[in-house]
């Protein structure tokens, strides 16, 4: 494999005081952007164990609420989501060749593919709460589901829970993008100085990587 | 610390081959899902999942690169979630049934916690019972049976003696008649805990079911009934059939109702 390297140059932005170095203050900022990542897998990975449980002792119902879903539309999210890594990528090393043009061209395209993510997205739930498939509480099964048990129901607060928190981030990741594709515009990360377009590409990979777990548990498996 | 460390950066072309990895795998999960393991489809996928996580990580994440630092960081995450994750299912998986008092089973019948048995002589087999014979072994029976009864479930691999082959007519050690089973679905048997808490009807229903993946066996004798205190004269079987212990979350949903009903 072929590895290019660059140097910081830490000529055009001066680090905060209270760092050794440029060097010193990316390693911080990235340590930082980790232990945050620690919080959020805390976070979803709690309600995967709740899911896991609920799986465990309701089998046979998790398995027949999970064929309501739609594989196709699932599985097309997720080869949007994990192209989106890859531009996502590209236009970290982009930033760090200081390359600006191709840093927007990326970052750009990742943001156009988030929103076909959240496109596709908008067309399960509609479909979904058009038959009532809704969170346990709100269920209305206008069908031959209505007569769902409680653990089907059950089924259908998790999707919407995991997804919905998902696609909350998926729109947090968009804005975070439209950020940096601005500041990347402006030229700010053509010194070597390309931190924030490194950490926001940390967030949009768990994002990715989050999905990358939903989609088998929910769509595949059930 | 210098401030002229070189950074990693990825090449484009590695970019782009675990991208095309991460897309081959999606479609291969997707492919696979079409395949019934029984409980190998969780496996599989968790398998599928956290190679295609892992490249993520490794290589899009830079941790490959990084200080090790960060993954350690980032592992000690999953660790925990390991641990809560295990704690959590020593209990819900492995709760005991709850003792019932004298009485408190015709309650259970009485308040619709409990399903009034439907099948009359449950001890003869009907294809009725067959099917609802398969619902119970597999919701309780194949981690450890296997879904062909071959005693090769997921679970049988930290089983000492192994679990029983259902399709080996021979050296059953406690008889493989339809009373016989039922007696080891109460007692446990070896590795094999009791299944008390099944109702009389289910654990019928699973011994008939358990008897097709052999060969035809002995009708019962009435000394066979007489071991499982089981009157074959009864409809259902007479007062031992009664439910003398239920599972916890039964039990739950009654403290619940009962709250409930109080309120």
């Amino acid at each position: 494999m072929s590895q290019t390297v660059v140097s910081t140059d830490p000529g055009v932005r001066h680090h905060a005081h209270h760092f050794d170095s440029a060097e010193h203050e990316f390693d911080s900022a990235k340590q930082g952007m980790w232990l945050f990542l620690v919080t959020e897998v805390l976070m979803i990975g709690a309600i995967f164990v709740a899911f896991m449980t609920f799986r465990g002792l309701y089998l046979e119902d998790f398995q027949a609420a999970h064929k309501l879903l739609s594989v196709p539309l699932g599985a097309t999210n997720t080869v949007i989501l994990i192209t989106s890594s890859v531009t996502m990528v590209l236009g970290v090393t982009s930033a760090q060749r200081k390359q600006k043009g191709l840093t927007v061209l990326m970052l750009f395209l990742t943001f156009l593919l988030a929103c076909g993510f959240l496109i596709v997205k908008y067309i399960e739930y509609t479909g979904k709460f058009h038959h009532g498939i809704m969170p346990a509480g709100l269920y209305t099964g206008v069908n031959e589901f209505a007569a769902s048990s409680d653990a089907f129901k059950l089924f259908f607060s998790f999707y919407f829970v995991m997804t919905g928190i998902h696609a909350a981030h998926v729109v947090i990741g968009m804005g975070l993008i439209l950020w940096i594709m601005r500041r990347a515009a402006r030229g700010e990360f053509t010194g070597g100085y390309y931190t924030p377009v490194e950490l926001v590409g940390f967030y949009w990979h768990f994002v990715d990587l989050v999905w990358i777990f939903l989609f088998p548990m929910l769509y595949l498996i059930g | 610390m210098s401030d002229h460390k070189q950074h990693h950066i990825l090449s484009t072309r590695l970019a782009l081959t675990i991208g095309a990895v991460l897309l081959s795998l999606t479609g291969f999960t997707v492919y696979i899902a079409h395949f019934d393991f029984g409980r190998w489809n969780l496996i599989v996928a968790l398998l599928v999942a956290v190679t295609k996580a892992m490249l993520v990580c490794l290589f899009f994440m830079n941790l490959l690169y990084d200080k090790k630092e960060n993954s350690l960081i980032f592992a000690t995450s999953f660790f925990f979630l390991a641990i809560f994750f295990t704690l959590l299912a020593t209990d819900v998986f492995f709760r005991g049934p709850v003792k019932l008092a004298k009485g408190q089973a015709l309650y259970l019948v009485a308040t619709g916690a409990q399903a009034k048995p439907k099948f009359k002589r449950p001890w003869v087999a009907t294809p009725e019972l067959v099917a609802r014979g398969k619902k119970v072994f597999t919701q309780n029976c194949a981690s450890c049976h296997g879904d062909q009864g071959l005693g090769n479930g997921p679970a049988s691999a930290s089983i000492n003696p192994k679990p029983r082959n259902f399709t080996q007519n021979d050296d059953w050690k406690k008889g493989r008649k339809v009373t016989d089973i039922f007696r080891t679905l109460t007692n446990g048997l070896n590795q094999m805990p009791s299944f008390a808490s099944l109702s009389p009807e289910d654990k019928w229903a699973a011994a008939h079911y358990v008897q097709t993946f052999g060969a035809k066996a002995a009708e019962p004798a009435p000394a066979d009934f007489a071991l499982i205190k089981i009157d074959p004269n009864s409809e259902f079987g007479g007062a031992a059939a009664t439910v003398k212990s239920i599972p916890i979350d039964v039990a739950i949903e009654l403290v619940v109702r009962d709250a409930q009903r109080k309120n």
